[in-house]
């Protein structure tokens, strides 16, 4: 058994040995490694030991295990891509969940097919073209004031709403499906979907650390605590101190960089750079979905419309990003047909996908900083919300969470959304796919992002879900219709997030 | 922070109830959400039926006094009035019935409290205006006011008159009462400014009529020139109006702090319940109007008014005014954003020094205010924050306006008269000038006390050891 272990840890160990060499940053932290390993304090006699001190001394360990910390957690949690599609063929059959594996694909098709046809339709290319020169000047120019860089946007609308990703959830079906008698499966349940979610007995431990009272007396308040941690620069400290919940607003920025490992780098302020040029020089179909987008929903909303400006740089950046691909993961299932192009970043973007960006503005105050913490939460958390896949906080997984906490937490509102033939994820869906992001206040939705980062896990988003219909339960189970019961759930602003959370992990 | 359940509870349900009428801001095009209302009126109506008083009408308007009915009276037909005064149950009379109630329009309070109108009031009445308000509406006059207070103070040692040492080009300032920018009554101080103008020769100037609002008649000047050719037009036989009329130029702050690439200014809503002693509140949900035009200080733009003024009468004409939020943004996400880019402390010295401004302005009027027992007053403070976090006093506002541009504007307002009205009143709802004017602190709503100096001065009485912060401590700034 032990040699077992001692086997596992090596394989782990050369894994990410070979993971940090194709990481940007090893290039630097070799260089100052090598730059330490000539500096007077290592004694080339007792190497290992001098060396190691060095190391720590110059704060390089830190960053060291900052990094295997996030292989670890990000890239190494995956399997290997090419264990994968050796087996892929074997599977397929027997998967039960190749359908859903299947309708990813699709799903991802379809997305970027709509685009070819909103280039064909529009007689647009779908590659990007060179800016002609007025053009660019102008764009440069109004670089920082894009609001006022004027296209005709008429004939341009959103490839996809949050609508359209939740029909095709809910007609999702399985294979076992068409044999059984259908009348025992209703037409909108999603608990037919044989993906393992959590109960709440198993989200009370999981959210466990959100109950624990705080600390002991002589405790040092929370912004001396949370500058201390930040001080240590070590990110599971700082991840930990997020489950609190109580951040406070000056540290969060910092915070979350931390844990995303977002923090900027020489290097990533040239990506930026390059990124930016790369917009300034081409004009891409993508650049007029991303204003769209912006003028549809940030623009308009009284928490964001003035960061609108900020908004534009950072998501037409974005899409230019071609690290975004290969950060992400997409099912990978065989499925003949067409393939389709995307844009250079291979997010296609969607009705309301700046607003995944617009909570950032209140934590940075430059773009650049804000565009990297913003991707690392994209590729981290929010691509998971906008594709089908069987990630357990992929969006069915969340989906299918939310059904079952519905049905075991509050069974008379469940029957109450049956009686009414209403299919109660149709309410929440919004919330879900976006977060809350534009739901809720910019200051509870920190908070609620807070939790999410801390704990690591998507799965607050359907219990928080839950925690608003059953604390409205009594309204909605007055009204019948299904406009009564959005109107009763419009309006999120009076919601506080961590008594509310906190009182329905306590709850018996 | 913990909330009980049952406080949440009490709080969305007055929420949600407005929300049928309320549209989903920036959510998705699909038209599944709330609907905007066809009318101020019918949306109004709503709003009266559904938003709760907060808990703040204690004992409603009839309990304990069952034989008075109380009557209102209202100049304004405004839905955020009337549903406020009819959900207390109050019945609408006219100026001449007996009325216990009246929001009245500036000139009708002038009229009540003229001389020969011979009109007196009793015991059981509440106006909306102090009879002299202008000593702190009228821009002359506040500048005025204001240069008086702080040479009284001066003369008197006061610490708080405190001057800069130093001789350099920007002259002596005041340390901690330089919250108004540099202003000259036009034409009585043209020497004084061409003086100062002279002194900084690259600033701007702005100026405005002195008893005009809502940005009319304002234009900026950076060129004497063109002052003087404005005062020979002004002269002429064509503009008679003008030439009686005075201005004030002012500085014009040309380092605002921008958010987003844009200047805002700030509107902040202060409730006087007296002016001797002093008891003022300060509404929690001011909020910050942006122009909806980039800000550019080239001379170019100096003439596009669009993008100097904030004023939502100003900008309502712009091409790229927005009617779902209308350039509002709410002072609480000024406060999330400034604490989480620029950190706590510069916050909470930014807004400490809001509160020490507007307190300090309405000292500098106290005085010479008529401090009658019968009125109150609410007053629309604009402040303009330049880019190191200080805070300038622009103008106030006797008569702000209460017409709504967005849903969130109307329940915000309606949320301000609800807790005027709760400030104001005693605990049983009826208008009486005997009453102390202390009210609980439940009835405080979205107030929060900036200064009452009957309550400083028994803090003082009472705990002599502490009587230098005492007073400190009535003037805190909560804004969260």
């Amino acid at each position: 058994m032990e040699e077992l272990q001692d086997a596992s840890i090596h394989h782990m160990t050369a894994k990410v040995i070979s993971a940090i060499k194709t990481t940007k940053s090893y290039e630097p932290i070799y260089k100052e490694l090598q730059r330490l390993a000539c500096s007077p304090n290592v004694d080339p006699i007792d190497m290992r030991n001098t060396l190691e001190d060095a190391i720590k001394g110059a704060g390089l360990e830190t960053e060291i295990r900052n990094i295997v910390y996030n292989l670890v957690r990000s890239r190494l949690s995956k399997p290997d891509p090419t264990a994968t599609t050796k087996q892929l063929s074997k599977t397929t059959l027997s998967d039960p969940l190749g359908y859903l594996k299947r309708a990813g694909v699709l799903w991802d098709r379809r997305v970027r097919k709509s685009l070819n046809a909103m280039c064909t339709e529009l007689k647009v290319p779908l590659h990007g073209q060179p800016r002609i020169s007025a053009d660019r000047e102008d764009f440069m120019a109004k670089w920082n004031e894009l609001s006022n860089y004027s296209m005709d946007l008429a004939n341009y609308r959103p490839v996809y709403a949050p609508k359209d990703l939740l029909e095709v959830l809910l007609s999702l079906k399985g294979p076992a499906k068409t044999t059984e008698n259908t009348d025992e499966i209703p037409q909108w349940e999603f608990s037919h979907i044989a993906l393992p979610v959590k109960n709440l007995f198993e989200l009370r431990t999981h959210f466990a650390d959100l109950l624990r009272g705080d600390g002991y007396l002589g405790m040092p308040d929370l912004t001396t605590q949370c500058q201390r941690i930040l001080e240590t620069r070590h990110a599971p400290m700082c991840q930990q101190f997020l489950k609190k919940g109580c951040t406070p607003a000056p540290y969060r920025g910092a915070l979350w960089a931390a844990v995303l490992d977002s923090k900027l780098h020489d290097y990533d302020i040239e990506h930026w750079q390059k990124l930016r040029n790369t917009v300034w020089t081409t004009d891409h179909i993508v650049d007029k979905l991303v204003f769209k987008d912006i003028q549809l929903t940030a623009s308009n909303d009284d928490q964001y419309f003035v960061f609108e400006d900020v908004l534009y740089q950072v998501l037409l950046c974005f899409s230019r990003d071609t690290d975004i691909g290969s950060c992400v993961d997409y099912e990978a299932f065989p499925v003949k047909g067409k393939t389709y192009e995307g844009p250079p970043s291979g997010v296609v973007p969607f009705h309301g996908i700046c607003m995944f960006a617009a909570p950032f503005c209140y934590l940075y105050d430059s773009p650049v900083n804000l565009y990297y913490t913003f991707r690392a939460f994209y590729i981290r958390y929010c691509h998971r919300l906008t594709t089908i896949n069987t990630h357990p906080q992929g969006i069915v997984s969340l989906c299918l969470l939310f059904e079952k906490l519905l049905q075991t937490y509050e069974p008379q509102l469940w029957s109450h959304f049956r009686e009414l033939q209403i299919q109660p994820l149709r309410v929440v869906f919004k919330w879900l796919m976006r977060a809350f992001s534009g739901h809720l206040p910019p200051d509870q939705l920190l908070i609620l992002w807070d939790l999410i980062l801390g704990f690591d896990s998507l799965e607050i988003l359907p219990l928080f879900a839950i925690i608003i219909l059953s604390f409205r339960k009594e309204s909605l189970m007055q009204v019948a219709s299904l406009d009564n019961i959005e109107s009763i759930l419009a309006d999120l602003s009076s919601i506080k997030v961590l008594p509310l959370v906190q009182l329905a992990l306590s709850r018996d | 922070m913990y909330m009980a359940g049952e406080t949440l509870l009490g709080d969305w349900t007055q929420a949600w109830r407005v929300t049928s009428l309320q549209p989903t801001l920036g959510q998705s095009t699909a038209t599944m959400y709330g609907r905007l209302p066809g009318s101020n009126n019918a949306a109004g109506g709503g709003g009266g039926a559904g938003i709760g008083s907060g808990g703040a009408n204690g004992g409603g308007g009839g309990q304990g006094h069952d034989k008075l009915k109380i009557g209102f009276c209202t100049d304004l037909d405004k839905s955020v009035l009337v549903n406020n005064f009819e959900k207390r149950g109050w019945h609408q009379v006219n100026g001449d019935d007996d009325w216990h109630f009246y929001w009245a329009g500036v000139q009708t309070c002038r009229n009540i409290f003229s001389v020969d109108s011979g009109y007196r009031m009793h015991d059981n009445q509440m106006i909306n205006h102090f009879p002299n308000h202008y000593e702190l509406s009228r821009k002359d006059l506040l500048v005025k006011n204001i240069k008086r207070y702080r040479k009284d103070l001066e003369r008197d040692g006061n610490p708080l008159a405190e001057k800069t040492e130093s001789n350099n080009s920007s002259g002596n300032r005041y340390l901690y009462l330089d919250f108004v920018p540099t202003t000259f009554v036009l034409p009585a101080d043209y020497n004084m400014f061409v003086e100062e103008y002279r002194k900084f020769p690259l600033s701007t100037w702005i100026m405005k009529p002195c008893g005009k609002s809502q940005g009319a008649g304002i234009f900026l000047i950076n060129k004497l020139s063109k002052l003087k050719k404005w005062s020979r037009e002004a002269k002429g036989p064509f503009h008679p109006q003008i030439a009686k009329e005075s201005y004030v130029i002012s500085r014009y702050i040309d380092n605002p702090l921008l958010i987003g690439g844009k200047k805002f200014d700030l509107r902040l809503y202060v409730l006087v319940a007296s002016f001797r002693p002093l008891k003022a509140y300060l509404f929690k949900q001011g909020f910050c109007r942006f122009c909806t035009v980039k800000y550019d200080t080239s001379v170019t733009e100096l003439d596009n008014m669009y993008v100097h003024l904030t004023n939502v009468s100003v900008q309502k004409h712009g091409g790229e005014y927005n009617t779902l939020h209308g350039g509002k943004w709410s002072v609480q996400n000024l406060a999330l954003f400034l604490e989480g880019t620029r950190g706590k402390e510069v916050t909470d010295r930014l807004f400490g020094a809001i509160s020490w401004l507007i307190v300090h302005s309405l000292r500098a009027v106290a005085p010479v205010m008529a401090s009658d027992r019968h009125c109150f007053e609410c007053y629309g403070y604009d402040i303009i924050i330049d880019n190191a976090l200080k805070p300038w006093l622009v103008e106030v506002n006797a008569s702000p306006s209460l017409t709504s541009t967005t849903v969130n504007d109307r329940i915000l307002k309606y949320k301000l008269i609800d807790n005027i009205l709760s400030v104001v009143l005693p605990p049983d709802g009826v208008p009486d000038v005997r009453w102390n004017k202390v009210p609980s602190a439940d009835a405080l709503g979205n107030f929060d006390l900036l200064i009452d100096e009957e309550l400083a001065a028994q803090d003082e009485a009472q705990n002599s050891t502490t009587t230098t912060h005492a007073k400190a401590s009535k003037m805190g700034s909560r804004w969260k």
